[in-house]
């Protein structure tokens, strides 16, 4: 069974008169341990894309699962439980919680949904620190880190949960291509290592190759490349 | 340690402006609470040193002392009552006190009997003093004051606190109160004004075969007094409204860091955080931020009643700043909460793109 499976999702968004169609019908399957990119230019509907694989969005009709959990189905605390248990977010500007500490920042994750901070959970984050290159750097908060540790901390919460899926979006837009590159190695090597789907929005060729498959959306809809 | 206290720890200067704002209302709500209560009991002082006995008051006074007449045999007639164990006159009338060229204002207080804050009437020509009284014209035991128009000479004998009704209080037996009270009014015959019982007795029992008279609690017959319960309504409408502004003001900081923290809840929400999550958040910093108002207000607020001119009532009631201590925080819970609606409208989808 693929991790996820899209199939004929479709999202439309009401503006006056008209809807705007910004994901057209798409089908779309992800299999555990692949990495997938998902290019196009803007506005074509990547990030929403992303939004409904999330379950961030519904689908406006369609069917979008994880597993063998269909997303559609789940209400406000379910869809809650799965996106902090089951997936794992890498966003565009990072987001980290600027008070919080690179090893606070992965152990929140465990927090979110009333979960306890047990020795576990520390050691999963000491050990994920030290597998993202940043083992001297857990007590730093995200203003004490350059861009790409920074990125790194990102990924290390997004995977904090040993989640099903991961999604990331444009996680070079912010550092030069030397430094993207480094990161999205890295998450190729996470990819790999942990055998976790992953889909990641990009505009950057200069990491395209690294994905496994590389598919375009236009206007909405998944184009042959 | 949750996420929340961190942040209160980590960025307390963000938390500081309602902090102050909260501790200045803590503050005046401690002044105004002490203001109150010190105009209160400074009103009822000789109502409240009976305790809990039963006051008897003539059927036409509404429940005021000074307008009551009881009418006679009244005391005798209650004697009779079963269950009373004490029976025993009171009566006030204002007049004035003085020693040498100070003179002071006065309530001349008759009683028969001793309580928990008043001992055993003094012998004629003797008086227990309001403890303001020597304040104000700088008497000691064994000292006379010149009581009323004629300057009639009693000798202090005692001094006791608390006891003020409007103005600082003289007490002395009935019988030399009768007398002192025709000097004060030559034109009115005096009669006692109450009878305060005591034992095991119902207000029923007391007023049942008796005509002409009603029978209440100590706190029934204050809680009638219109000078009290004026200066309480005003007092406790000021206190609302400080609460409310309280409100207001926690309310509109939680909104404003709400705001502030949208793209920060987007993402937390993205990462799996319940609306609960989030709330409950806001309602600890509250709690926490309002805690530590109240600690500080009400320090700085005893502070402030202790550098008040003594002549001033203030009096600091311990059960008013807890009922103070729990209203803050819960406001400030509430305010806090008035953002649920916000947080509730945050779409996680904000945290991507």
């Amino acid at each position: 069974m693929p991790a996820l499976t899209i199939d004929k999702a479709r999202k439309e968004f009401p503006s006056g008169d008209d809807v705007i169609v910004a994901v057209d019908d798409v089908d779309l399957s992800v299999d555990d341990g692949e990495f997938l990119v998902l290019e196009g230019p803007s506005g074509s509907g990547k990030t929403t894309l992303l939004t409904l694989a999330g379950a961030l969005a519904t689908p406006t009709s369609g069917s979008i699962r994880l597993g063998d959990v269909e997303l559609g189905d789940l209400e406000g605390t379910e869809r809650s439980a799965v996106r902090r248990d089951r997936i794992g977010f890498v966003f565009q500007s990072v987001n980290l919680i600027p008070f919080l500490s690179a090893r606070e920042n992965l152990l929140a994750v465990r927090q979110l949904g009333g979960g306890r901070l047990d020795a576990a959970a520390r050691d999963r984050a000491d050990e994920l620190l030290e597998d993202l290159g940043l083992g001297g750097r857990g007590d730093n908060v995200p203003d004490e880190l350059s861009g790409g540790q920074r990125q790194r901390v990102a990924i290390g919460r997004a995977l904090m949960n040993d989640p099903d899926l991961l999604l990331v979006d444009e996680p070079t837009s912010a550092l030069d291509s030397e430094l993207g590159r480094q990161v999205v190695e890295l998450l190729r090597d996470e990819v790999d290592r942990r055998g976790v789907a992953a889909i990641m929005v990009t505009h950057d060729d200069r990491v395209t190759d690294l994905g496994d498959r590389i598919v375009r959306m236009v206007d909405g809809a998944l184009v042959d490349d | 340690m949750s996420i929340a206290v961190r942040e209160l720890r980590r960025r307390f200067g963000q938390f500081l402006p309602v902090l102050v704002a909260m501790t200045l209302l803590v503050v005046l709500l401690v002044v105004l609470g002490a203001f109150l209560d010190g105009l209160s009991m400074s009103q009822t002082g000789v109502l409240r040193a009976q305790g809990d006995r039963l006051l008897v008051l003539s059927d036409d006074a509404d429940l005021a002392p000074a307008r009551s007449r009881l009418p006679d045999g009244t005391v005798e007639a209650l004697q009779d009552v079963a269950g009373v164990d004490q029976v025993g006159r009171l009566s006030t009338v204002a007049t004035t006190a003085a020693r040498a060229d100070r003179v002071t204002d006065v309530v001349l207080v008759g009683y028969d009997l001793a309580t928990d804050v008043v001992p055993e009437p003094p012998a004629s020509g003797e008086a227990v003093v309001d403890a303001t009284v020597a304040e104000l014209v700088d008497i000691e035991v064994g000292d006379t004051l010149a009581i009323g128009p004629e300057g009639q000479q009693l000798t202090v004998t005692a001094f006791v606190d608390d006891v003020a009704q409007g103005s600082p209080t003289v007490w002395v037996a009935t019988d030399d109160w009768l007398e002192l009270a025709a000097t004060v009014n030559p034109t009115e015959r005096p009669v006692p004004q109450a009878a305060v019982v005591g034992g095991d007795v119902q207000p029923d029992d007391l007023a049942a075969g008796l005509d002409g008279i009603d029978v209440a609690t100590v706190d029934q017959v204050i809680a009638a007094d219109d000078v009290v319960t004026q200066q309480s309504s005003t007092f406790q409408g000021i206190i609302g409204v400080t609460f409310v502004v309280t409100l207001l003001v926690v309310a509109l900081f939680f909104v404003l860091l709400t705001i502030e923290r949208i793209r920060l809840y987007a993402v937390l929400k993205a990462i799996g955080a319940r609306t609960r999550d989030l709330v409950t958040g806001l309602a600890v910093q509250a709690v926490v931020i309002a805690v530590l108002a109240v600690v500080i207000g009400i320090a700085l607020g005893i502070g402030l009643t202790l550098l008040v001119p003594p002549d001033l009532p203030l009096v600091i009631v311990p059960t008013r700043l807890a009922v103070l201590a729990v209203a803050t925080v819960a406001v400030a819970v509430l305010g806090a909460l008035g953002t649920l609606s916000r947080i509730l409208r945050i779409d996680p989808a904000d945290a991507i793109g």
